[in-house]
């Protein structure tokens, strides 16, 4: 019993020792990804938090089996014998159910009170800045409703610093999942209905947007950029993109125009966004999900280039794979806006 | 016709399953010359095949035979017990109605499936192993990741732990056999069906299902023929698994030996009771929801087209109403699994035998509320996750109980660390692990951040390897004297354990950490920042497969040359050490009659069965089984 | 591999020794409810799904745009099959009392009330204007009604073989767990079809 006794000490010792090693090691990593929302500090600290109770939790289970092991291993001599027939001891077993029990229901406490915090409308709720986001195999593209009922859309994601921000997400084909690393929020796009999140960036930059649900064979690749501007910069960048949307308002596939489709702007347009996957320096089109058609197209006939887009697993570009390209731009474009589509590509990338 | 494929068996199935197939393409171009399609269509001849086909087979391999004379009334095979037992290799592959037989079959079976997804998993860190593109593109990838997990979860944790019960449940509740032999055996050949058709499925015209283990709509219901195979074949394990629950609750309820009280049950036999409990009511969910799917895709149902007024959400719910449960389902026969060696290893009896029965009740009732805990981010109404954080959250109390008293039942043992002891010590740290990102997951705030990440890999992986394949290591070192006959080596075994917990910890334990810092999981190339922890991991993960060989090579070895096992090498008292290894072909030649605890060491004189004197000395102790110790 | 599960010769013609009886209720009976249980929660799922396109997507239910369920036909086909377990209750206390016509023709009647309901669904379907794949309601209210249905037809599978094998004299006061057993079943049926009648069709 004695031997009990100082057992029980040393294993105490040993585990507040370790545990103290282990809860400064875990915070000591560098976890996350830069923080650059305001949603980001809340959750970094429930986390530190949760490490801090759990390397404890993890040492006790570990320290008990080594001691265990350590001082009650069958010595020689012990092979026929048995242990002490406990069968168990009510006030242990109030205790360890108790203390997890207060531990969690305090741990949720907190957890609903940071859930509050990171969703909390700002003040001026009514006049938030809004960004809708639209997530289809394999590209997002944000639009940025303006007064007057006029979009801006872009297919890279730009945001001011310091003001809240809320995202209302669409998708048109799949489940995606709109996440930035660096915000630490994300949420499901899905079919049917508009999910929601908000989040303040605190940092300028650019951050990588990850698309995070299972969508198909490009969903590695489903990503795009958010660009953190200070807030004069930001208002230029859509003064500047509503100048230029005013004159190609009419773009996108399947758009109903009377003019002859212009294949560079269909090019550009968010809608096919052909440019997030695909690098071409007239359209400053900088993609590298498919190939880089100032390379590859340099000699394809404009038969070709149809085909390529209208039914882009008829013919796979080496190094690639079927079934990443969408598979339905002959349906979004007319015949006149493939023809004009290609004609471009044709006319920039030939040599 | 040759007599081989008129008795019964293989050949017969097989021959039956392309009259099936026949049948199929039969009933696929009737119908749809019927509704004015095109007459010939590959898709809807291939669905209607992997829905049909397979009782062909069954019936071929005479599964339905008795029943089918029992309906009509006509007098059924007078019962010689032929189908007792096994003589040879060969009746492992025929309809075999002993439990010991179906035992061995469902566990042998597993492990194929094992090999088989583990060897996917290896490829997976292959293409890992560096971003961009190494070996195969996305699309098989996504597959690799989707079969794996498939294979892991339906064909090896849940039926293989369904095999271990199998084998020794009956014995330790003192039953001659399940209750219905006939049903078990059809359990089992339910499973090489969906195995078949699940592998089968990288054949298929446009590779194989690649939309995860969860299978969302509306990706599964857009996606290529190989999808149904996951979907149809999910219907044939779901079956499989609902029909053993059945048995085990009948046996267990229905059975027992005289003495044999609730509460004088080994804990293993509680733990297959809850599961049972559990596959009874959630496993139709998954059924259904893949019905769903099936539907959607075989014959354009709205369910979850959102244009035509469908519900992409309730996909998710009704999955998860069942696959929540059924981590639990792939954990607590894990449970029992550890209850059952510690006590025997550590000659002590277990620390607060009612708590560890009770709270496995709680975790199956708990385990039912919690589902949208997969949700967190998938748009549902926000009102749900605070409720599911709590009681999610709770679920840490009952585990917490079983894994503090299994700490103070090694409190004051004798310990024997030999190899299921070693695996059931490493369960515990490992699991505890799990348990606590499990914790971590719940909080909402954090699962915001790290869901969908190789955060979640990790979690799976401590739960399902350090947990549900430790306990099963573990068991399966346990039972194998009893199973076979023979002694594993030891040597090899404590070879295999360190070897598995070094490199089990050093391929997952980075992914918390490459996932927190914001790697994507389901993803065939990632950003330039992981590459270095991503070559560790896969590294480590081969050696972590290379450790399996050894046990495999342990295995096999040993059973067809290692030493004969004594009846009793543990010196445990539950009821199945007290017959032969292997148990002679009838379980017993008279039941036992149980008269205390199952766990009872230390226990001066204390005796958990006896057996009423038999007229022959048959089985090895047939005397009482009074303890070795003094 | 041999070794596994080794016979012993001595033994090989002896049966195992009878099971205990741990508990009163019959192991048959007790597999056939608990199994009812797993065939509620398949219907319980297929509910979920009722309960999320019709309350949580608040879709419009029938009737609408013109598209509206035979409320007055389903009840009279409702009373065929609640009627079908009074005579298959009939057909049971018969046989218990050893009334061998009464058992056949309560049988008969059962087997024949099912068959009709069965038709007039089928019937229904035919003539209901509104395709599965037209509108997820539609999805739903085939999926209900065909899962019921197809859990009528194996009824009727086994209720076709207890009556046949009741006109070749099958069965007696003392043996009748065959009947039984799919008797349950069918109550089953009926009761689920009360529940699914009410919330697809009436409410
Ligand atoms: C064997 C399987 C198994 C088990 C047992 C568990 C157990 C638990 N799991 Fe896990 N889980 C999975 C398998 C399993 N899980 C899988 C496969 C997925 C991913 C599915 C997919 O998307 O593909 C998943 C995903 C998953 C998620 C969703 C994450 C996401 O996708 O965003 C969550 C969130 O809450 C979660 C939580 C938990 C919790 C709280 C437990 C608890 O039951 C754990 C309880 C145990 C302990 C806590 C340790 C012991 C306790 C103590 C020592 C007491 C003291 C402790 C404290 C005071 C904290 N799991
Ligand atoms: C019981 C369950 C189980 C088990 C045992 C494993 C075992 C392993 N798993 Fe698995 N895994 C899951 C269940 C499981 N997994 C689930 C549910 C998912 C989620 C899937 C989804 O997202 O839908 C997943 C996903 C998953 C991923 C993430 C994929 C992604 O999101 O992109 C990865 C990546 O590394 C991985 C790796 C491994 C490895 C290395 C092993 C190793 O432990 C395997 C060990 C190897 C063997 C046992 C094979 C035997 C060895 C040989 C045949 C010899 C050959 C040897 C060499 C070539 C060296 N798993
Ligand atoms: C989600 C990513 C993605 C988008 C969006 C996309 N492409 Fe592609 N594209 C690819 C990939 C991957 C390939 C290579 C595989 C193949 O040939 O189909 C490809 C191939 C091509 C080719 C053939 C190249 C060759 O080698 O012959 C052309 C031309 C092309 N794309 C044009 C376009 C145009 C025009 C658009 C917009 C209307 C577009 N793509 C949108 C991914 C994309
Ligand atoms: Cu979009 Cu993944
Ligand atoms: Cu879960």
């Amino acid at each position: 019993m004695r031997r009990g006794n100082r057992t029980v000490i040393e294993m105490l010792v040993v585990g507040v020792v370790a545990s103290a090693i282990g809860i400064a090691i875990a915070l000591a990593i560098d976890w996350f990804p830069p923080a650059a929302s305001k949603q980001a500090g809340p959750i970094d600290t429930l986390w530190d938090v949760l490490l801090i109770i759990s390397v404890p939790v993890f040492v006790l289970v570990t320290v008990v089996v080594l001691f265990s092991v350590r001082e009650f291993r069958m010595r020689p001599g012990q092979e026929l014998e048995d242990g002490a027939p406990i069968h168990g001891n009510t006030r242990l077993e109030v205790i360890w159910t108790t203390i997890p029990a207060v531990i969690i229901a305090s741990l949720v406490v907190y957890a609903y009170l940071v859930l509050r915090d990171i969703e909390k409308a700002p003040a001026n709720a009514s006049t938030e800045m809004r960004v809708k986001v639209t997530g289809q195999q394999f590209a997002w593209e944000f639009e940025y409703p303006q007064a007057g009922g006029k979009t801006i859309k872009a297919n890279q994601l730009y945001v001011p610093k310091g003001t809240s921000v809320k995202f209302d997400i669409v998708a048109k084909d799949v489940l995606h999942d709109f996440w930035v690393p660096a915000w630490r929020m994300k949420i499901d796009a899905v079919p049917g209905i508009t999910t929601h999140y908000r989040i303040t960036p605190t940092k300028l930059g650019e951050y990588p947007i990850v698309c995070a649900e299972l969508c198909g064979l490009g969903h590695a690749f489903m990503r795009a950029t958010a660009h953190v501007l200070t807030p004069s910069n930001f208002s230029a960048w859509l003064k500047r993109q509503g100048a230029a949307s005013s004159t190609t308002a009419s773009s996108g596939g399947g758009s109903t125009t009377a003019t002859k489709p212009d294949g560079k702007k269909l090019f550009a347009s968010t809608e096919l966004a052909c440019s997030s996957c695909h690098t071409l320096a007239d359209a400053k089109a900088t993609g590298t999900t498919g190939p880089d058609l100032d390379k590859v197209l340099a000699s394809a006939s404009l038969a070709d280039i149809k085909q390529d887009i209208a039914s882009p697993n008829a013919e796979i570009a080496a190094g690639y794979q079927a079934g990443i390209m969408p598979q339905d731009f002959a349906k979004r474009l007319t015949p006149a806006e493939l023809t004009a589509l290609a004609t471009y590509l044709k006319t920039v990338t030939a040599k | 016709m040759p007599e081989i494929v008129r008795r019964p068996g293989l050949a017969r199935g097989g021959v039956w399953l392309l009259a099936g197939i026949a049948f199929s393409f039969g009933v696929s171009c009737l119908t749809r010359a019927l509704y004015h399609l095109d007459t010939i269509d590959g898709d809807s001849i291939a669905r209607i095949a992997m829905l049909a086909a397979p009782f062909f087979f069954l019936a071929g391999l005479g599964a339905f035979s008795y029943w089918f004379y029992w309906a009509s009334g006509k007098p059924t095979l007078p019962e010689d017990h032929s189908a007792h037992g096994a003589h040879s290799w060969k009746d492992y592959f025929r309809i075999n109605t002993d439990h010991k037989v179906i035992g061995i079959q469902y566990t042998v079976h597993s492990f194929v499936f094992l090999f088989i997804g583990g060897l996917m998993a290896m490829l997976m860190r292959a293409e890992l192993a560096a971003p961009g593109r190494q070996f195969v593109d996305a699309s098989t990838f996504n597959g690799l990741f989707s079969v794996h997990a498939s294979l892991l979860i339906f064909l090896f944790i849940i039926p293989v732990f369904a095999g271990l019960a199998n084998f020794v449940l009956p014995l330790m509740i003192g039953a001659p056999d399940m209750a219905f032999p006939r049903l078990n055996a059809l359990s089992f050949w339910l499973l090489p069906i969906a195995g078949v058709m699940m592998l089968g499925s990288f054949f298929a015209p446009g590779g194989s299902f690649s939309s995860g283990w969860t299978a969302y709509a509306p990706l599964s219901t857009s996606a290529p023929l190989g999808q149904d195979m996951f979907t149809i074949g999910v219907q044939f394990a779901g079956a499989s698994s609902i029909a053993t629950a059945l048995n085990f609750l009948v046996t267990i309820i229905t059975m027992r030996a005289p003495g044999m009280s609730f509460f004088r049950m080994p804990l293993l036999v509680w733990a297959n009771f809850s599961t049972s409990l559990l596959v009874v009511i959630a496993t139709p969910f998954i059924a259904a929801s893949q019905f769903f799917v099936l539907l959607d895709r075989g014959l354009g149902f709205r369910f979850f087209d959102p244009g035509e007024g469908g519900d992409v959400l309730m996909y998710q719910h009704v999955f998860w109403f069942y696959s929540h449960p059924a981590v639990y389902i792939m954990m607590l026969p894990g449970f029992g699994i550890i209850s059952e060696i510690l006590a025997s290893r550590a000659r002590k009896p277990i620390f607060g035998y009612r708590m560890m029965a009770f709270s496995l009740l709680a975790i199956v009732v708990l385990g039912f509320t919690v589902w949208a805990h997969h949700m967190f981010v998938s748009g549902m109404q926000s009102w749900i996750r605070v409720p599911m954080m709590v009681t999610t959250a709770i679920i840490a109390v009952p585990t917490g109980i079983k894994i503090f008293s299994w700490l103070a039942t090694l409190w004051r043992g004798i310990i024997h660390l030999h190899t299921p002891m070693l695996f059931a010590l490493g369960f515990l740290t490992m699991f505890t692990l799990g348990g606590l990102s499990g914790v971590i997951l719940a909080m909402i705030p954090v699962d915001i951040h790290v869901s969908d990440t190789y955060f979640i890999v990790a979690h799976i992986h401590y739960v399902l390897f350090g947990g549900s394949l430790f306990t099963i290591f573990a068991g399966v070192y346990y039972w194998f004297p009893k199973m076979t006959g023979r002694m594993f080596d030891e040597g090899l075994g404590k070879l295999h354990f360190w070897t598995t917990f070094i490199f089990f910890n050093a391929t997952f334990a980075p992914m918390h950490l490459i996932g927190v810092e914001g790697m994507p999981r389901r993803v065939a190339d990632y950003s330039e920042q992981f590459a270095g922890w991503n070559l560790a991991i896969s590294i480590s993960s081969w050696f972590l497969g290379l450790s399996t060989l050894i046990f495999l090579y342990n295995m096999v070895s040993s059973w067809r040359g290692g030493p004969r096992a004594p009846s009793n090498p543990w010196r445990a008292l539950t009821i199945e050490w007290q017959v032969s290894s292997p148990p002679p072909v009838f379980n017993f030649d008279s039941l036992p009659t149980v008269v205390g605890g199952p766990y009872e060491y230390g226990v001066p004189g204390a005796v958990h069965a006896v057996f009423k004197a038999p007229d022959q000395p048959v089985t090895a102790s047939s005397s009482s089984p009074t303890r070795e110790a003094h | 591999m041999e070794a596994a599960a080794i016979s012993h010769d001595l033994h090989e013609h002896h049966g195992p020794p009878a099971a205990n009886h741990s508990s009163r209720v019959d192991p048959p009976m007790l597999g056939m409810l608990l199994f009812i249980i797993s065939e509620i929660m398949v219907f319980g799922a297929f509910f979920t799904a009722y309960f999320f396109i019709r309350v949580v997507n608040g879709d419009q239910w029938f009737p609408f745009e013109g598209h509206h369920l035979p409320v007055a036909v389903a009840f009279v086909n409702t009373t065929i099959l609640v009627s079908s377990s009074f005579t298959l209750h009939w057909a049971e206390t018969s046989l218990k009392r050893n009334n061998r016509a009464a058992f056949k023709a309560g049988m008969l009647s059962t087997f024949l009330l099912g068959l009709t309901f069965l038709f007039v669904q089928i019937n229904e379907y035919v003539h209901i204007g509104f395709a599965p794949h037209d509108f997820a309601q539609g999805s739903v209210f085939y999926g209900l009604t065909g899962l019921h249905g197809a859990h009528v037809a194996i009824g009727l599978l086994l209720l076709g073989i207890v009556t046949l094998r009741a006109f070749r004299g099958h069965f007696s006061p003392e043996s009748h767990r065959g009947v039984e057993i799919p008797g349950i079943y069918w109550h089953f049926v009926d009761a689920m079809w009360i529940v699914v009648y009410f919330s697809v069709y009436v409410l």
